[in-house]
C-alpha cells in the first residue's frame, strides 16, 4: 500500500488539534472546493484534501492512522500486524486498497458517497455510492445523439460483506438536448446499497470537445464567417456549412463586421421540440497580399468615393 | 458485466418525488423546506415534485453544508451567487461567441 501523509496534504502538524485541523480543512475547501473554484486541478486536489480531512477528523480514524507510522509519501508499506483487528477492519486482503479506500470502509461502516450521502443514517442500511463520470463529446455527437461506454472503477460491498474494487464498464445513451456542462442523471446505477440501503446514482457530467469550426453557446451555435469587402458591400449569397450539410446564405448589401445571420434550427436539438439557432458572425477580412491591378482599383476607389466614416469625429 | 445501455436523463426531462430528492441529496427534510422557502430550490410543480435541475442544485448545497458548515439560510446565499455567477458565464460564454478570430 502506498503511504499518503494527510498531514502534510492539510498543512498541519502531526500533533495539531483538531480544531487546526478543522480550520485548515476549511481554508483549503475555501480554495479548492469544486462549487467555488475555478482553478484548474481543484476537483483533483479537493478530493485529496477531503479524503485527508475524512480520516483526520474522526478521533478513531486519526488514531489508525497515526499507528501506521510516518512514511515518505508514496512509500510502500505495511500496517503493523494486527492492525486491522485492533481498528476493526472488516476486509481480509489489505493489498487490493488504497489508503483512501480502507479509511473510507473504516470500521465496518459503509461507503460515503461523493459529496451527497455524508452524514447518512449510520447502522446497516447504507445508500450505495454515486458516481459521478464525465463524458467527452463532440458536437457532432451531441448533435445526433450520442452512446458512451464508461469505465467505472469504484469499491463495491460482495454479499459476504467484504470490499472489492469492481470494475464495469456502462453504455450510456446520452439523450439529444443535452448541452455543454449538463450533469444528466441515471437513477439507480450508481454503487450497490448496503443492506437494505438504495443503490446511488450516476451523474453523467457532458464535456464538449472543442470543434474547428463552430463555438457554442447553450443549442446556440456560433460560425465565423469571413467575407470580402466587396461581398459585404454589393452583397452575396455564401455557402455555408452546418451540422446538417451546406447551406447558402444571403449577405445583404452593405453588411457590418459583427452582424449575425441566423439560420433558424441549424443548432443543436432541444429536449423537446426544436433546434437552437446558428449565428453566423460576419467578418470583413482583407487581402494581405494585392496585384498591381488589385491596388490600382483601390486607388481608384479611394479616389472616387466620397463616403466618409468618420462624419462625426470631426 | 451488463450489456444493457442506460439512458441519461437531462436536467428537465423527468421529475422526481420529494423523498427521493431528499435522499438522493443528502438534505434533511427541514433543510428542503427552508430551501424552498427562500426561493433557493423551486418545486416543478404544486405537488413537492421536483426536476433534476432542482436535484443538481440540492446536492450541491449538501456539499456545501458538509465542506464550509452553512445553514440553511447560507446555502441558500451560496446557491443563489453560484447561480448568478452561472448565468453570467453563459452570458460571457455567448458575448465570446462573437469575437472575430478565435482559436479553436
Amino acid at each position: 500500500m502506498k503511504y499518503k501523509d494527510y498531514y502534510a496534504t492539510l498543512g498541519v502538524p502531526r500533533d495539531a488539534a483538531a480544531d487546526d485541523i478543522k480550520k485548515s480543512y476549511r481554508k483549503l475547501a475555501r480554495k479548492y472546493h469544486p462549487d467555488v473554484s475555478k482553478e484548474r486541478d481543484a476537483e483533483e486536489r479537493f478530493k485529496e484534501v477531503q479524503v485527508a480531512y475524512d480520516t483526520l477528523s474522526d478521533p478513531e480514524k486519526r488514531a489508525a492512522y497515526d499507528q501506521l507510522g510516518q512514511h515518505r509519501p508514496g512509500e510502500d508499506f505495511r500496517p503493523p500486524p494486527g492492525w486491522e483487528r485492533q481498528f476493526r477492519f472488516e476486509q481480509g486482503n489489505l493489498d487490493d486498497f488504497d489508503l483512501a479506500d480502507l479509511f473510507e470502509h473504516f470500521g465496518g461502516g459503509g461507503f460515503r458517497s461523493q459529496g451527497a450521502r455524508r452524514g447518512g443514517t449510520g447502522g446497516f442500511a447504507m445508500p450505495g455510492q454515486d458516481y459521478e463520470v464525465t463524458a467527452h463529446l463532440t458536437l457532432e455527437e451531441l448533435h445526433r445523439g450520442a452512446e458512451v461506454s464508461l469505465d467505472v472503477a469504484a469499491p463495491e460491498r460482495t454479499p459476504r460483506g467484504t470490499i472489492q474494487r469492481a470494475p464495469r464498464t456502462v453504455r450510456i445513451r446520452v439523450p439529444k438536448g443535452a448541452t455543454d456542462g449538463e450533469r444528466l442523471r441515471v437513477a439507480g446505477r450508481g454503487g450497490p446499497g448496503v443492506g437494505s440501503g438504495p443503490a446511488g446514482d450516476l451523474y453523467l457530467n457532458i464535456a464538449l470537445r472543442p470543434h474547428p469550426r463552430y463555438r457554442t453557446s447553450g443549442h446556440d451555435l456560433y460560425l465565423e464567417l469571413p467575407v470580402t469587402p466587396w461581398e459585404a458591400v454589393l452583397g452575396a449569397e455564401i455557402e455555408v456549412p452546418t451540422l446538417d450539410g451546406r447551406v447558402k446564405v444571403a449577405v445583404r448589401p452593405g453588411s457590418r463586421a459583427g452582424q449575425k445571420l441566423r439560420l433558424a434550427g441549424k443548432g443543436l436539438p432541444k429536449p423537446r421540440e426544436g433546434h437552437g439557432d446558428l449565428y453566423c458572425v460576419l467578418q470583413v477580412v482583407t487581402p494581405a497580399v494585392l496585384s498591381d491591378r488589385e491596388r490600382q482599383l483601390y486607388e481608384e476607389l479611394g479616389r472616387l468615393s466620397g463616403f466618409n466614416p468618420r462624419g462625426h469625429l470631426e | 458485466m451488463t450489456a444493457e445501455t442506460l439512458l441519461a436523463r437531462l436536467a428537465d426531462e423527468t421529475t422526481i418525488a420529494i423523498d427521493e430528492l431528499l435522499a438522493a441529496s443528502g438534505l434533511a427534510g427541514e433543510e428542503l423546506a427552508e430551501l424552498v422557502e427562500f426561493g433557493a430550490l423551486e418545486p416543478a410543480g404544486a405537488t413537492w415534485t421536483f426536476s433534476t435541475r432542482a436535484l443538481v442544485a440540492a446536492r450541491r448545497a449538501a456539499r456545501l453544508r458538509d465542506d464550509f458548515g452553512l445553514n440553511a439560510p447560507g446555502m441558500a446565499l451560496a446557491l443563489a451567487y453560484l447561480e448568478r455567477i452561472d448565468a453570467l458565464e453563459r452570458r460571457l460564454r455567448e458575448l465570446e461567441c462573437q469575437l472575430p478570430g478565435w482559436e479553436a
